[in-house]
């Protein structure tokens, strides 16, 4: 429970800047975090096959930078189906409640014990739950628009000021003439010698190592 | 031909002297608006190649000769006794009763043939392509729009002959009621029937098309799958856009005619758009129950996929919640109004033996097909979606019932109706549905079950949803 918690704050902390990050997985030897490992391909079928070998390692988290989009990439690449939906409901469910609760609590239950707003509107009961309905919609669209629009930016780590691969004069190629695939080093089934072997297997034409600054 | 003079600009030459290219003009812009995009060598390319597709081979897109023959015969014999029982029942038991069973049963088949009119027209007028698989099916209900018409007829004749039957503001029982003067413009036994074979002529002709005249979406649609002519298509979609604006008059003044007016003193604004939320709810529901059935017994294997059934039930789940929200807009708007013409509506209907009625409604029509059809998996499943199209269906019913049937017995202290009018009910509304059963089942067996030559099959059959 301890660990799971103390877990739980190093991926906050991981996003949010100025709060304690997770303990890192691997270092270099001067102590810098590792971010991963990226490898270059210069043609695309070298790239999908690429992304199937990796894919069918079960790596989860790791990605495929492309100067332009790649047809059926998202197969090659094994994608998951989104956990969103799941916070959109979630977070419509509890608006919906608590629009209902609030107008219950303050409308009708504390107006019972001589506090409360009490509105009577043509001489209807202060707890018609009628009268409830539209501000439940309403909140229940409102949290379900703000998981939707932060829950995806949070999904995607989103927004950050910088991001280590930016570092990589290989990476920035992907704009141009090459496409990498790079491996995060706090996937589970990462490993740096094992990971590079695999890249390089795969076709890699280069492996390079991404250190995070400080 | 044009010789280039190259000019020294500013910043240099641009191209070498010496240069003496020569450029041809561009070929003419493409005309969207008017011509065709493709030449008729090329279309004919594109349907040659549709008749060689193995997925459209005739046991995959025809049902065998004489399929559904006996299931259609049976439903054609329980449609006939249930119409004589209710007819029977009607004399020895309660003529009001058994014509309220038989309405309940005919607006059931109407809805779902003018929602089905409903979304041939607009996926038209979208010029939707994922829809070529599955419009056939929409077709198949839309065009049958003129047996709910006929059924109707008996309902017209028997209210105006017989002074108000449910429709009392007919009789003279309310003659000299202001309420009643004020709306005779539009509430008087001619009118009625004006408007009666008005919408029969608009609907009909719509679907059907008046023969050899003026062709309507479903005939263009069944004239395609000959010709191969892809000018139909568009002729669809210009009539549909007329067709549509004629829709959208005609249903909610027929809803005004024969549902609101059971009682004359009862108006509502959202009357229409509730009717026609629950029509279009229907129409797609019975369009998910044909596929599934057709799927079960191994047609369409491949040409519609879960991809287009998750579309399908993505519109069935749009259309269940706009209905629960135009039914909650116009109860909302009458609760709090209190007037008495519109309150009296609901308060009959929510208070005493309606009420678990309108419960079961609330929670069967909303809440229930809200939580099963928004995850994935009820919408990419066969079995799941026409189980939820049977579903729906059922609601619609009840939602009829909790229209028409509460209208039967008002004078106050009447008992109410008892087993004998449970099974009158029905026998009312299983009798129309099995007739309608039968005449889907011919007219689905009587074609391709798809558009063979639609000219946006081949999309339609690579559709797929990326997320």
């Amino acid at each position: 429970m301890a660990s799971r918690l103390s877990e739980m704050k190093g991926m906050i902390g991981d996003y949010l800047p100025g709060l304690p990050r997770s303990a890192p997985r691997f270092v270099t030897e001067d102590g810098t975090r590792v971010f991963g490992v990226i490898a270059t391909f210069s043609t695309t079928p070298a790239v999908v096959h690429a992304a199937e070998l990796v894919r069918d390692a079960g790596y989860r988290k790791w990605d495929l930078n492309s100067p332009f989009p790649i047809h059926d990439i998202e197969n090659s690449m094994g994608f998951r189906k989104t956990q969103l939906p799941y916070h959109v409901f979630g977070a419509a469910m509890f608006g919906v409640l608590l629009a209902a609760a609030l107008q219950w609590f303050t409308n009708h239950f504390d107006y019972q014990t001589g506090e409360g707003f009490g509105y009577i509107v043509q001489g209807k009961p202060t707890s018609a739950w009628e009268a409830y309905v539209p501000i439940m919609f309403e909140l229940g669209v409102l949290h379900a628009a703000f998981a939707a629009l932060f829950g995806m930016l949070m999904l995607n780590g989103l927004p950050r000021w910088n991001h280590p691969l930016f570092s990589s004069e290989s990476f920035l190629r992907t704009s141009d003439d090459r496409f990498v695939i790079g491996i995060e080093a706090n996937d589970p089934s990462f490993d740096p010698e094992a990971t590079k072997r695999l890249l390089e297997e795969a076709g890699a034409e280069t492996v390079e190592l991404i250190e995070e600054d400080a | 031909m044009t010789h280039v003079h190259v000019h020294e600009e500013h910043g240099g030459p641009r191209i070498e002297s010496g240069y003496s290219g020569v450029v041809t003009p561009p070929p003419p812009a493409a005309d969207h608006g008017e011509g065709p995009v493709m030449t008729d060598a090329a279309y004919q390319k594109y349907l040659d190649k549709l008749a060689a597709h193995p997925l459209l081979r005739d046991d995959n897109v025809r049902l065998a000769e004489g399929a559904g023959k006996g299931i259609g015969a049976v439903l054609m014999g329980v449609g006939l006794i249930g119409l004589a029982l209710t007819v029977l029942l009607a004399f020895v038991f309660n003529t009001t009763h058994a014509l309220a069973a038989y309405e309940v049963g005919v607006f059931t088949v109407l809805a779902c043939c003018l929602g089905a009119l409903f979304l041939v027209m607009l996926l038209n007028m979208l010029n939707a392509y994922w829809t070529a698989t599955i419009r056939r099916q929409l077709e198949n209900i839309a065009s049958l729009v003129w047996v709910p018409w006929l059924l109707l007829l008996p309902v017209a004749v028997i209210e105006v002959v017989s002074g108000g039957v449910l429709l009392r503001w007919m009789g003279d029982e309310y003659a000299g009621n202001v309420l009643l003067e004020h709306k005779a413009a539009f509430l008087n036994w001619f009118g009625f029937l004006v408007r009666y074979a008005i919408y029969g002529v608009i609907w009909i002709v719509l679907a059907n098309g008046v023969l050899g005249v003026i062709p309507g979406v479903c005939s263009l649609s069944r004239e395609q799958d000959i010709t191969g002519d892809r000018w139909l298509t568009r002729r669809a979609r210009r009539m549909s856009g007329f067709g549509l604006l004629l829709f959208a008059l005609s249903v909610p003044l027929a809803s005004f005619d024969f549902l609101m007016s059971m009682d004359f003193r009862f108006f509502s604004t959202m009357w229409g758009v509730y009717i026609f939320a629950g029509a279009v709810m229907s129409a797609i529901a019975l369009t998910a129950i044909v596929l599934s059935v057709l799927r079960t017994f191994g047609r369409l294997t491949g040409v519609v996929t879960a991809e287009h059934y998750h579309d399908l039930g993505k519109l069935m789940f749009a259309f269940t919640v706009f209905w629960a929200y135009v039914a909650f807009s116009q109860y909302f708007l009458i609760w709090y109004g209190n007037i008495p013409e519109e309150t009296n509506y609901f308060l009959h209907r929510t208070t005493g033996d309606w009420q678990p009625l309108a419960t079961i409604i609330v929670i069967g029509h909303f809440i229930v097909p809200f939580f099963l059809l928004i995850t994935r998996k009820t919408k990419r499943n066969t079995l799941g979606l026409g189980l939820m199209g049977a579903f729906l269906l059922v609601m619609q019913i009840l939602d009829l019932v909790f229209i028409i049937r509460p209208m039967v017995y008002v004078e106050p202290g009447v008992e109410g109706p008892g087993y004998v009018g449970w099974a009158l009910d029905a026998v009312g509304v299983i009798g129309v549905l099995a007739l309608f059963g039968g005449a889907l089942i011919a007219k689905i067996a009587s074609g391709p079950l798809i558009p063979l030559r639609d000219p946006r099959l081949a999309k339609a059959l690579k559709h797929k949803n990326y997320v």
